[in-house]
């Protein structure tokens, strides 16, 4: 992949990159995620989904289905965290790009990856607090979640909501998953939905584009 | 383009409700082409799509199709493909059906979404292990050497060495060992009793045939007897019913049973649903719907069950109106004329024949689950109308699991819980009934000469002759063949890595070396056919024309055309036994075995295939099940769905309409009409005696058995979420996401010294397994979890090192044939031993296998 590279495009890239002061894209609107931590069996169909989708062997996982379980014999609990990128208001990976390949979409907050301009150098892998950025060995790229622009595009919805078996997933506009208006299975009619729950990142850091349906145990005070 | 508009058009693409969806589509094609995204950028901005070349999904071929393996589900698969390549796969997004629309996915006629199994197609499509020639085997049995050869030899081969076998041998020669890997499909079907293979050797005159089914024997049974069928199930969506849902033994976030059930049960929980889940393990379904979990000792299930009658009965919640109307022997008032003498099952469980009340503080013994959780279950489940009690496979697959099932029955039936909406007398679990076959079924359909029971032919061919009819389960026959041993000499595999999924490996292989011919038609290298004499290369359901039907919950076609052509050298299994027969028996064979084919079918299949479908769509499907809707709209829509006008229950025109049931008496039976007449059990196939009212009998081995000094965990082994048995071990997707693992409890891993991520070897009398370990809380102490379908690897010592519970099991199964997988005692100890997860690293290679001529 890398001989492909338009190894004068890139240079002009970081020229440009550093000719620039970063300023945050403010969107005209911003879609975000929402899951149900409680509902959801974790059976990872939106991971594979995802992974068929883009075209990628095992190692990257743009999605990640996250286990949590404690308690102590026969008092346990369990539940599950889906993330793939949260598409931050602020995103951390952003600014660390050297080349400016990672940017952030205007009209919908999708952020999203050139892969002509990467260079492969993984600071943005490291800058997110949320892992989405990974790395594919295979040709030595940064690769992310975009939300299947494509998808979106063509009137539809990302492939891992339209895999999730128990419609637990789903997008919209962030405000609106935050403050309940969204109309969504994935929201059921008690539903309170947070945007953080237990061991992850605090939010004040990038302040991702996602809510969940936070189990109990989970919940944040 | 105004902020507001952008705004607008995206919540409207995104079809966030059904009003804007359709003002979208009002607006129609032009909206879409001068407000399209891609036009909105900025100087800085990069292309709206990043990873280009990138073929969109509305750049390619949308071809709808299903998946095919034996999951007890049945999904649709989208394939979006390129010329001949299929780039990817999507699912049901409510697009395809008659009035669907994106996003359209009712109550009525909900979205067929895949699983993960069935989202990783592609990797086990073009898999490496794919087997695209015939091979033949040039070194010893699992040795993996094979070499390349034509068709034309393998099948010549195989033609004179069937003939030989049935010449020396006689009609019992050759083992139908087909099963539903390849395909449930109504054309190109592996089944056995309805597979295409059994209807090949039934016809060529040579065939011993497995009766006994490995996953639900014990419940099929049970379910027979009680209520006359095997189609005791619910729709998926009438568990959405349900006031209260005891999960025993099931875990629908792993198997995916049925359609949508999972999704029907999160609309239960909505409304209110309170659900239990007794089971070894705080499954993944346990905290998805926030169960109450109840632990118990494997293979203990009877005992509780019959605790929770005890109590039912001595405090009289039993619903005794429904009791008289539609039970037999239930209690001394439902018995029989001619059963008097017998035994019923209330003075059973109150202990008046036996002095030994069956009370809950008895049970608390045997399962380990306190008297008073026992009461309050069966308090519960006796007040709370409608009540779901979901007696699952699971616990059934063990010694003398079918009395677990024929228990669970037992306590449906007493609290009326059957036949009504929101209650559930599964069971097996079968509900809406489909047109399944289109090839022609007649009378050379299913014909044998011997039937045994599926586990034990190792046995059979370790000890022929000197083998008694009751150790096999031999089927009874009204001719004077009856009670013969079958002289196994050679194995057909159809759809089917059985070699891998029988139980006590060890024996099989020792067994295997007596055979003189072994084939394997699959499309994948399996464990089986590294022991096979010819790997004969089978176009999977993306390269053959068929028709999925749901296997056990949901009511829907669905469409699988040709995708692409078949890869490498593959053929049908149809093509396959049609050329077979051509060349063992001439067109009088081969014209009986296929009539609407030519000798040119194993070249051409396409119109022969399509005209069985169109004929069985026309002649089955329209009349039957009034269905409006022509073959061709059919085929190119991809899906038919039927919109029932109620959710479908079992029994209801039993309850309702005071309808027979399909059992001898008429009457749910709680006492066997046909199990208490039989008074030679050695001539039926059950081979031993079965009471015939639900009992608890102590199994051969358990965690009350003073074999756990030496053995000290009871072993057991569910069907994974990351496979199909043993189906997708080679995806690397799928085995990125989960590992092949023994789960065992903190505390017991604690005593051992053991921490997750240690690798450990899990070992008994009968043979040995190594697999990393995962230590939680959520398993309950003194039992371990290690999931089946692993493909066995052995190093020269016979040790499993893919850690395969097959090694463990014994293949002594229960007298009604239920397979007893659940029924072992093992050890547990570190080891330095390496522990090897699939096929890139075995011992064994098998891309080689296939790529070179050696």
């Amino acid at each position: 992949m890398s001989e492909t590279k338009d190894k004068a495009k890139i240079k002009e890239a970081v020229k440009r990159r550093k000719r620039e002061t970063y300023t945050p894209v403010v969107p005209d609107l911003q879609l975000g995620f929402v899951h149900h931590n409680v509902d959801c069996i974790g059976c990872r169909a939106c991971e594979i989904a995802c992974k068929d989708k883009n075209g990628l062997a095992a190692g990257p996982r743009f999605r990640r289905v996250q286990y949590i379980e404690g308690g102590t014999y026969p008092e346990v609990f369990a539940y599950k965290v889906n993330m793939s990128c949260n598409h931050c208001e602020t995103p951390a990976c952003l600014p660390t790009c050297p080349t400016g390949a990672l940017f952030k979409r205007k009209q919908d907050g999708i952020v999203d990856i050139d892969s002509t301009l990467c260079i492969g150098c993984r600071r943005c892998e490291a800058a997110c607090p949320f892992g989405a950025p990974q790395f594919d060995p295979s040709d030595n790229l940064v690769k992310k979640c975009n939300m299947c622009v494509d998808e979106i595009e063509a009137g539809r919805k990302p492939y891992c909501v339209m895999a999730c078996m128990m419609r637990v997933l789903d997008i919209g506009p962030v405000e609106q998953i935050w403050n309940g208006e969204l109309q969504s299975v994935a929201i059921g009619p008690n539903d309170e939905v947070s945007r953080q729950v237990q061991n992850m990142a605090d939010v004040e850091l990038t302040k991702p584009s996602i809510g969940f349906i936070a189990h109990s145990k989970g919940k944040v005070k | 383009m105004s902020t507001k508009q952008n705004e607008q058009d995206i919540l409207q693409r995104l079809n966030l409700s059904r009003r804007s969806f359709l003002k979208s589509s009002a607006a129609g094609g032009a909206a879409i082409a001068t407000g399209g995204l891609v036009e909105l950028q900025t100087a800085k901005e990069a292309r709206a799509f990043a990873y280009e070349p990138y073929p969109r999904d509305d750049q390619l071929e949308t071809v709808v199709t299903s998946c095919a393996h034996n999951c007890g589900s049945r999904h649709m698969l989208v394939a979006h493909k390129w010329k001949d390549v299929i780039v990817r796969l999507s699912t049901d997004d409510g697009r395809y059906q008659r009035n669907g629309y994106f996003g359209k996915d009712s109550n009525e006629e909900p979205q067929l979404r895949a699983c993960l199994r069935g989202r990783s197609y592609r990797q086990r499509l073009y898999s490496a292990e794919r087997l695209l020639y015939p091979m033949m085997r040039v070194g010893e049995r699992g040795e993996g050497k094979f070499k390349r050869v034509s068709w034309d030899e393998a099948l010549d081969q195989i033609a004179r060495k069937m003939i030989h076998l049935k010449d020396t041998y006689g009609r019992t020669a050759l083992l139908d060992q087909s099963y539903a890997g390849a395909s449930y499909g109504v054309l190109h079907k592996s089944d056995q009793i309805e597979g295409l293979l059994g209807r090949f050797l039934g016809m060529f005159g040579s065939r011993t045939s497995s009766w006994s089914v490995p996953s639900y024997q014990g419940t099929t049974f049970s379910s027979r007897m009680t209520f006359g069928t095997i189609e005791d199930g619910n729709e998926d969506d009438a568990f959405a019913h349900s006031k209260l849902m005891i999960m025993w033994g099931w875990n629908p976030a792993y198997t995916f049973h049925g359609g949508n059930t999972f999704m029907y049960m999160r609309m239960a929980k909505q409304r209110g649903c309170k659900f239990v889940l007794v089971d070894p393990q705080y499954t993944d379904s346990a905290a998805a719907y926030d169960a109450w979990w109840i632990p118990i000792k494997p293979n203990t299930d009877a005992a509780m069950l019959a605790g929770m009658a005890h109590y039912i009965f001595t405090n009289e919640l039993q619903d005794q109106a429904f009791i008289d109307r539609f039970c037999q022997g239930m209690d001394a008032g439902t018995m029989p004329e001619w059963a008097q003498g017998k035994e019923n099952f209330k003075d059973y469980i109150l202990g008046t024949y036996d002095g030994e009340p069956k009370t809950p503080e008895w049970a608390a013994k045997i399962c380990g689950v306190p008297a008073k959780d026992i009461k309050k279950l069966a308090d519960m489940y006796a007040k709370t109308k409608p009540a779901a009690l979901k007696a699952s496979w699971a616990p059934g697959r063990n010694a003398y699991g079918e009395q677990y099932n024929r228990m669970a029955a037992a306590l449906q039936a007493m609290t009326g819980n059957i036949g009504n909406l929101g209650g559930s007398a599964e069971g097996v679990g079968k509900a809406w009934h489909a047109e399944a076959v289109a090839y022609p079924y007649d009378q050379y359909a299913n014909i044998w000469f011997q039937a045994i029971k599926s586990d034990r032919w190792a046995h059979c061919v370790l000890n022929y002759p000197n083998v008694k009819r009751e150790e096999i389960g031999l089927w009874q026959r009204e001719d004077e063949t009856d009670g013969q041993i079958p002289n196994i000499k050679g194995i057909f595999w159809q759809g089917s890595d059985w070699f891998n999924q029988l139980t006590n490996i060890n024996k099989e292989i020792e067994a295997i070396n007596k055979l003189e011919l072994v084939v394997c038609m699959d499309s994948t290298i399996t464990p089986s056919g590294l022991y096979a004499d010819f790997l004969l290369p089978i176009a999977t359901h993306f390269e053959r024309h068929d028709v999925a039907l749901p296997w056990y919950k949901g009511h829907y076609y669905i469409h699988r055309p040709k995708v692409i052509e078949p890869m490498g050298e593959s053929k049908t299994d149809f093509q396959v036994f049609t050329e077979l027969a051509y060349r063992i028996g001439g067109d009088v064979f081969g014209k009986a075995y296929n009539p609407k084919a030519n000798r040119d079918y194993f070249h051409v299949n396409d119109n022969v295939d399509e005209a069985y479908l169109r004929e069985w769509w026309d002649t089955k499907v329209i009349p039957h099940q009034h269905v409006n809707m022509s073959w061709d709209e059919f085929k190119q829509r991809g899906v038919y769905k039927f919109n029932l006008a109620q959710p479908h229950v079992a029994f209801r025109d039993q309850i309702e309409n005071g309808t027979r049931f399909q059992t001898p008496s008429g009457k749910i039976e709680i006492l066997a009409t046909s199990l208490a007449q039989i008074t030679d059990w050695k001539k039926t196939m059950y081979g031993y005696e079965i009471p015939y009212i639900p009992k608890w009998i102590e199994p051969w081995e358990s965690l009350n058995s003073p074999k756990t000094s030496k053995f000290p965990f009871h072993l057991i082994s569910p069907h994974p979420r990351w496979r199909t048995h043993s189906i997708f071990n080679n995806c690397s997707w799928l085995r990125e996401t989960y590992e092949q693992e023994v789960t065992m409890n903190a505390a017991d891993a604690r005593k051992l010294d053991i921490k997750t991520g240690d690798t450990v070897e899990v070992w008994n009398d009968r043979g040995k397994c190594v697999v990393p370990v995962y230590v939680t809380e959520r398993c309950m102490p003194g039992v371990a979890v290690l999931h089946e379908g692993a493909w066995i690897d052995l190093d020269e010592n016979g040790v499993d090192r893919a850690g395969n519970p097959d090694m463990l099991t014994l293949d002594e199964p229960s007298p009604a044939g239920a397979f007893a997988y659940n029924t072992v005692l093992c050890n547990i100890r570190k080891t330095d031993l390496e522990h090897r997860p699939g096929w890139d690293k075995l011992a064994t290679s098998r891309a080689h296998v296939f790529r070179r001529d050696l």
